[in-house]
């Protein structure tokens, strides 16, 4: 991770848009820092590849105009999604853009969902992605890419993700998401901590609400509904 | 109708909107109008018969409502027509809803004969043809939509069970006693539960509490 000097900049540095660029790939983060720190109105505070020590960085942030750049390739148990609804809580007045190669409308509306002021698309040119960063700083909503003609579509991902909210309790969305990684019975019991009774109890009432028949059939549309990843999102 | 030319059923409350639609239709030869029609209840015939390529649907129809439930009502039917979208308004609700309905084309009823009917050609032709300002009130509005979706389920999810339950019952009319009853528990129980409840919804009464609740999007409407 590189990081740029903070409090030690001069005011009139500080007033620039400060962006901190959360990426897995090393080489993505250095394209990035290089296209924003070009520009004299904007410059990369920092970047980083996990989502804790991006919690850190933002934490020490003394600047108004904030964007976190979250790439939605962000994999692990502390994910893109953990780290734009934790970004959401802890820091109500940061922008949040999420970021993606080709993402679909369903993993574009779950990133919605979590918190994130819009997603753009790594594939729009330069000038667009630079003017994002602006507009997403300005507190406007952003979709950059072809995600902008998708609008329904993401609109469709989140209302499935309200309704499987409505159907299912908390315990049940959480046993359904670690059900989700391809763990038996007792592997999800033993990640949460009960019994392996409870756990397929917790199944059969899932597959109930749902009104499915099999596991597969439940992540399934856990995966539709952007409940879960399945795969990587980029 | 000449083959290679799109039929378009134009659907508008007022003769000037249906006007201008025409003329610009009309100047196209890649266009043919089949019919004009004032109501949803017209369009959804006219659509049902002809099987037009493109209906252009002015939003004032019928009071505004009419028109994108017909758009939905082809849609359920599986009958496949593209629809262009006239508006003199930028509520991005409305966009977001016309282009979840199906809409492929947005225009701004001002934007002149050339727009309209650009936007017409290039729906027929299988495109998407949305006023750049549109579809930034419909971006504006998906934010909003996403925002309201992840409030509801922060709410949702401080409640238990219980009161999830209770809330349902109270959205359905009835009265501690009965609710009380329904769940076997005692009248002040509820009024316990309740009162819980209305907390963390941050309203002080049953009709709040529902709106709320509708809102966030707790429960079903």
């Amino acid at each position: 991770m590189a990081r740029r000097p903070l409090e030690t900049a001069p005011a009139r540095t500080r007033r620039r848009l400060g962006v901190v660029v959360v990426d897995p790939l090393p080489v993505v983060r250095a394209g990035l820092a290089m296209l924003i720190d070009d520009r004299p109105d904007m410059e990369v505070i920092a970047e980083t590849g996990t989502a804790e020590e991006a919690l850190e960085i933002v934490g020490r942030v003394r600047r108004s105009r904030v964007v976190v750049l979250v790439g939605l390739g962000l994999a692990g148990e502390r994910d893109a999604f953990w780290l734009i609804r934790t970004l959401r809580e802890r820091f109500p007045t940061h922008a949040i853009l999420g970021c993606g190669a080709n993402a679909d409308a369903t993993t574009i509306s779950r990133a919605l969902f979590m918190g994130a002021d819009g997603f753009v698309d790594k594939n729009i040119d330069a000038v667009e992605f630079l003017q994002s960063l602006r507009r997403a700083a300005d507190r406007e909503m952003v979709l950059a890419g072809p995600a902008s003609a998708a609008v329904d579509q993401i609109a469709d991902g989140i209302e499935r993700r309200r309704e499987l909210d409505i159907r299912l309790t908390t315990r049940e969305r959480e046993v359904l998401s670690v059900a989700a990684e391809g763990l038996t019975a007792r592997e999800i019991a033993s990640r949460l901590g009960v019994r392996e009774r409870t756990v397929t109890t917790h199944l059969a009432r899932i597959y109930g609400k749902l009104g499915v028949g099999s596991r597969l059939a439940a992540i399934r549309m856990a995966a539709r509904a952007g409940l879960v990843s399945v795969g990587a999102p980029e | 109708m000449d083959t290679g030319s799109a039929s378009v059923v134009i659907a508008a409350a007022h003769g000037v909107v249906g006007e201008v639609v025409r003329r610009a239709c009309d100047a196209d030869p890649g266009l043919t109008v089949v019919a004009e029609v004032r109501d949803g209840a017209t369009l959804l015939d006219a659509c049902r018969t002809l099987r037009p390529d493109v209906i252009v649907l002015d939003d004032a129809l019928d009071a505004g409502e009419q028109g994108l439930d017909t758009l939905l009502a082809l849609r359920e039917e599986g009958i496949a027509v593209a629809a262009v979208v006239l508006t003199d308004r930028s509520d991005g609700a409305a966009v977001l809803r016309a282009l979840r309905s199906g809409a492929r084309g947005y225009v701004r009823k001002a934007a002149g004969l050339s727009r309209i009917g650009e936007t017409v050609r290039i729906v027929a032709e299988g495109g998407r043809a949305i006023d750049p300002e549109v579809e930034q009130a419909a971006v504006m509005a998906l934010g909003q939509f996403a925002r309201q979706a992840r409030e509801g389920s922060e709410v949702q999810a401080t409640l238990t069970p219980r009161e999830h339950e209770i809330l349902v019952l109270v959205s359905q009319g009835l009265t501690m006693q009965q609710a009380g009853r329904r769940l076997g528990i005692s009248p002040r129980t509820v009024e316990t539960h309740v009162a819980k409840l209305y907390r963390k919804l941050g309203v002080r009464t049953r009709v709040q509490a529902v709106g709320r609740a509708v809102q966030l999007g707790i429960i079903e409407p």
